[in-house]
């Protein structure tokens, strides 16, 4: 069982993307003060698939959300290439956000009042080199779906859609948490499936959160959370394809 | 012990302190109104009520040319009349030194010995008049007050042509003229016009009237009748020269404070209608927004086996929190607001003591109006939650069915951005919560119209009584009719450009049963001072026969042009005579009738006679010619435009302004109250939707782009149908609050509705900001966690 920073030789042979030292968020204060991550190490790679394990309140969304932007850390350091995520601004974070991350959620959060085709579209509004809308659904296979509102479309859909919306923008990180949370087995492994195409044939960086243990032989790397810690990281060999996963 | 559903109340009214407070002083705003509206009607009518019984203020009034005393004690024997008060009440002319102007007024006899039976005065400073004393005189407070007249002061006064100096025993009220103002003028001008009480002996031996009286008041007994003692009246005293008996309806001072009240009776009622109905609809939006979002709690309620009636109570304890608070807020803004407005009052209205009084009743009353308003707003939603199955409530609310909008149908989707898209669909798809906030907003920017509309009106009429009709500098009253040879006198007065001879005369003008006494008016036919006017602002030449008369007498008379009317003089060889209606004029203060002055004059069968002239001065020579005019002893009342104007401006319009402004500002509140609640509530309903946007990207600027487009939207609908409703509200309040003696006409300036505009429009953009800091302050991770 190591904690110590993973490096690259151990892991995928692209360039760094996130550098976390010593990373330790706390909230709350006095009696009600809950260290949710306590001094994490980590390195990130381009084109790497990482999933990220542990039971509930491991610490896994907190360096998921500050992964994203959507947080910031209390100590420690966290870049993202030459930025520096720990004490970027309100702006800074949100051009972040919308350059360079996309995100899935366990709940999809899709805008009900927009069609398929338009929560993608969205996205490609304000990106600055997006893909058309109607290729991002294509790769989740939802080519035949365009012009459905989210009320008219299965959870595994939605959850596809969101996941077309995160990649429109070509993101260098994909970051999803608990992506198949909501689904049953066979909607999520079609979903799993999206994501690691999307990986595959984008070369995007992904980190997946989960509590389920089979996800787990997908990835490059898995990395063990407890307690705010990382436990293990375990370098597979070999990637299983998302469809011979069994749960 | 307070029990977990009620903490769990006063937690949720915490989280909504400031939705709960706009709604609450909303409210609020409405009950002031009311209670302040209802305390002023229950104050001056109390106030008014003792102060006529405490000084026994006639039933019956008659002024007459000369009676000795003898008649008064047939008068007394008249069936169904209780007290008799015979007197002398006579036009003299004042010398006030620091006044440019020869002032005027009325003086009244009181007895050499002992209190009047009637009519008694209240003593405010000073002293009473010493028995059987001379030079002596009591001075009414209104035109003390506005002459800064002291007890002990001297005054030099014109009785019947001499000029005598007279010191001031005391300051004093009457109960008839808790209005003081000259008779037939419809603003009181208190600096040149006053009320005097002089002893019997003094004033009877200045205007030779000796063991005789000119006017008469007396008080009914119980179950008498006002019309048969009014009749007999008439008969005994007509050869006397009567100039028809009046009752307290038609007497000038008591009309005043009954059309006070009047006007305060409407407003008691259809402002806080109108603000409590907007209360209502706020009420609803928070409950709504409220139990939409604690759909799961409801149905864990009722999972644990609370009963619908439970739930209910506990939703509608929060709608009377609010309740209690605009109650307690309204309750002590409509004291306050009392308290200004009765000093107010004390400017028009002379009371011994007009204390502010709250209407007891106005509390409970308004605490009913309110938790009605809020009940309706509740009921709804309420029962909508308290209907949901548990197991349905319990399950997160699958996303909502949406559509494309009816815009993008037409064709024109491909040019909407996706924020604007977001907007139009989520307003396609709640039209009720769309149609409310529209409703708010719309009754926000009505109610902006109807102060500004009511100042605006004032402020014609006083354009159009000095700029339209009133052409002249100045106008002066004789004290008895005179030759119209005095018009070359007046002709040689230093500084007289134009002169135009008036001559008045008490008629009473019948159509059928329907009667009106007035004075009746004799002009040039085509004069340039004293212009009469029709609807379309023309002006009318007099014709050399029949009568025109203001378009609300003929109203009052059901008379249309054509209708014969029957003029029965009350002064002068008292002739009966029939008249043809040939015109209507317009005006907006009291009842007129118009004659050519030679067709008058030859039915009073009187010869060429005038009682009184209008003047264009030469500005240059106006001292020169005031100052003349003080040495005329036969001029009983001088009329200054330019200081009735000036007068005008420092104090009615002071007060209209004052009322004006706390109308307005209760407006105001509302639009805000209902602008601010709406962007709250269209945040807290879109945390999720809002987040997710800021979360994969968009700026706080693009998201707020999003509830700033659909709050703009509304508005766009909202804003044109407010400014119809604030004009139906205006043209209903105007229509009740007009009188006989002031009608205020409908004025709708592109101002006001621009005023309007730019207040909600100013709202709208202040709460948008407030909300768009909320904005910034939304838990991004939270709102993404899991579906409300």
């Amino acid at each position: 069982m190591t904690s110590t920073a993973i490096t690259p030789s151990e892991a995928s042979s692209g360039e760094r993307v996130f550098e976390v030292r010593a990373l330790t968020k706390v909230y709350g204060a006095g009696a009600a003060e809950v260290r949710a991550l306590a001094g994490v190490d980590l390195d990130l790679y381009e084109g790497e698939l990482v999933v990220l394990l542990g039971p509930s309140g491991s610490g896994k969304t907190t360096l998921l959300n500050n992964l994203g932007g959507l947080d910031v850390p209390t100590a420690g350091e966290l870049r993202y290439r030459d930025l520096d995520l720990a004490h970027a601004d309100e702006d800074a974070l949100t051009r972040f956000r919308r350059e360079r991350v996309g995100f899935v959620f366990q709940f999809y959060n899709l805008i009900p009042s927009l069609t398929a085709r338009e929560n993608v579209g969205l996205i490609t509004e304000i990106a600055r080199d997006p893909m058309p809308a109607e290729n991002a659904l294509e790769m989740v296979n939802l080519g035949a779906r365009l012009d459905h509102f989210p009320a008219q479309l299965s959870g595994g859909e939605q959850q596809r859609v969101a996941i077309a919306r995160a990649i429109a923008k070509r993101p260098e990180v994909l970051l999803c948490d608990e992506p198949t949370g909501a689904l049953d087995v066979h909607t999520g492994i079609v979903v799993l499936d999206a994501i690691q195409r999307v990986n595959r044939e984008l070369g995007t960086l992904t980190v997946i959160i989960t509590h389920n243990a089979v996800m787990a032989g997908m990835a490059d790397r898995v990395i063990h959370l407890s307690d705010g810690h990382i436990q293990s990281v375990h370098a597979n060999e070999k990637r299983m394809p998302a469809s011979a996963l069994i749960w | 012990m307070v029990s977990m559903l009620d903490r769990k109340l006063w937690r949720d009214l915490r989280r909504m302190k400031g939705q709960a407070f706009a709604v609450a002083l909303v409210m609020a705003c409405g009950l002031a109104m009311m209670t302040m509206a209802r305390s002023l009607i229950f104050s001056l009518d109390s106030t008014r009520r003792e102060y006529y019984e405490a000084n026994r203020f006639a039933d019956v009034f008659v002024l007459l040319k000369r009676a000795p005393n003898s008649i008064a004690a047939q008068i007394a024997e008249i069936p169904g009349v209780a007290t008799v008060q015979p007197g002398i009440a006579s036009q003299v002319t004042l010398d006030i030194p620091n006044l440019d102007e020869p002032a005027s007024g009325m003086v009244r006899s009181l007895p050499d010995v002992g209190e009047p039976e009637l009519n008694r005065l209240f003593l405010r400073s000073g002293r009473w008049l010493a028995p059987g004393s001379r030079g002596e005189v009591l001075v009414g407070e209104a035109f003390a007050d506005a002459n800064q007249l002291r007890p002990g002061d001297k005054i030099a006064m014109l009785l019947n042509g001499k000029r005598q100096e007279l010191e001031i025993a005391g300051i004093v009220l009457s109960p008839e003229f808790i209005f003081e103002s000259r008779p037939g003028a419809a603003l009181p001008d208190n600096r040149t016009y006053g009320i005097f009480w002089m002893g019997y002996k003094e004033v009877a031996r200045a205007f030779d009237l000796d063991g005789a009286f000119n006017f008469l008041t007396l008080t009914l007994a119980p179950g008498g009748s006002e019309r048969s003692v009014i009749a007999e009246l008439d008969r005994l005293l007509t050869p006397y020269g009567g100039r028809g008996a009046y009752g307290r309806a038609d007497h000038p001072s008591h009309v005043r404070v009954s059309d006070e009240i009047g006007i305060l009776r409407t407003l008691s009622i259809g402002f806080p209608l109108v603000f409590l109905s907007v209360a209502a609809f706020m009420t609803n939006a928070v409950l709504s927004r409220l139990l939409t979002l604690q759909r799961e709690q409801i149905a864990l309620l009722k999972a644990f086996g609370y009963s619908n009636r439970q739930i209910v109570v506990h939703y509608l304890k929060f709608a009377f929190v609010m309740v209690m608070g605009g109650t307690v807020l309204g309750g002590i803004g409509g004291v306050v607001l009392g308290h200004r407005l009765v000093l107010l009052y004390h400017r028009f209205f002379r009371f011994p003591d007009l204390a502010f009084h709250p209407d007891r009743t106005a509390f409970p009353l308004a605490l009913l109006a309110c938790a009605v308003a809020a009940t309706a707003g509740v009921f709804s939603a309420v029962r909508r939650a308290a209907r949901l199955p548990p197991a349905e409530a319990m399950r997160p609310e699958p996303p909502a069915n949406y559509r494309p909008a009816l815009v993008e149908r037409t064709g024109i989707a491909r040019f909407l951005s996706h924020t604007f898209r977001i907007a139009v669909r989520n307003l396609e798809r709640k039209p009720a919560q769309a149609l409310f906030t529209v409703a708010g907003l719309a009754l926000a920017t009505g109610i902006l119209i109807v102060p500004n509309a009511f100042r605006d009106g004032v402020s014609q009429i006083m354009d159009f009584q000095w700029d339209v009709i009133q052409r002249q500098d100045l106008s002066l009253g004789l004290v008895e009719p005179d030759s119209d040879t005095i018009e070359y006198l007046f002709r040689q007065l230093p500084g007289v450009l134009t002169i135009e001879p008036v001559r008045t005369a008490f008629v009473r003008i019948s159509n059928g049963n329907l009667r009106r006494q007035l004075a009746i008016q004799g002009l040039p036919a085509n004069g340039l001072h004293n212009r009469v006017i029709d609807a379309a602002t023309r002006h009318i030449e007099l014709p050399p026969n029949g009568l025109v008369v203001s378009s609300e007498l003929a109203e009052v008379l059901d008379a249309r042009v054509g209708d014969d009317l029957s003029l029965e003089v009350l002064e002068g060889k008292r002739p009966i005579r029939t008249a043809r209606l040939v015109g209507l004029s317009e005006d907006f203060t009291g009842v007129t009738a118009y004659m050519e002055i030679h067709a008058l004059n030859r039915l009073l069968e009187e010869g060429d006679i005038i009682t009184g002239a209008s003047f264009a001065i030469d500005a240059a020579h106006r001292a020169e010619f005031l100052g003349a005019l003080k040495q005329i002893p036969r001029v009983s009342w001088v009329a200054i435009k330019n200081s009735l104007r000036e007068n005008f401006r420092e104090t009615t319009a002071a007060s209209i302004g004052l009322i004006q402004m706390i109308y307005l500002s209760f407006a105001i509140v509302v639009a805000f109250g209902v602008v601010y609640n709406n962007a709250r509530i269209s945040l807290a309903e879109r945390a999720r939707e809002l987040a997710t946007l800021r979360v994969i990207g968009f700026s706080r600027r693009e998201v707020g782009a999003v509830l700033v487009t659909e709050l703009v939207l509304l508005a766009l609908v909202a804003v044109p149908l407010g400014l119809l409703l604030g004009t139906g509200f205006a043209s209903a309040i105007l229509r009740q609050v007009n009188t006989e003696t002031v009608r205020v006409p409908l004025v709708l300036t592109p101002g006001n509705y621009a005023f309007a505009v730019l207040v909600v429009a100013i709202g709208s953009t202040l709460s948008a900001l407030v909300v768009l800091r909320k904005l910034n302050q939304l838990d991004l991770v939270g709102a993404l966690k899991a579906p409300e």
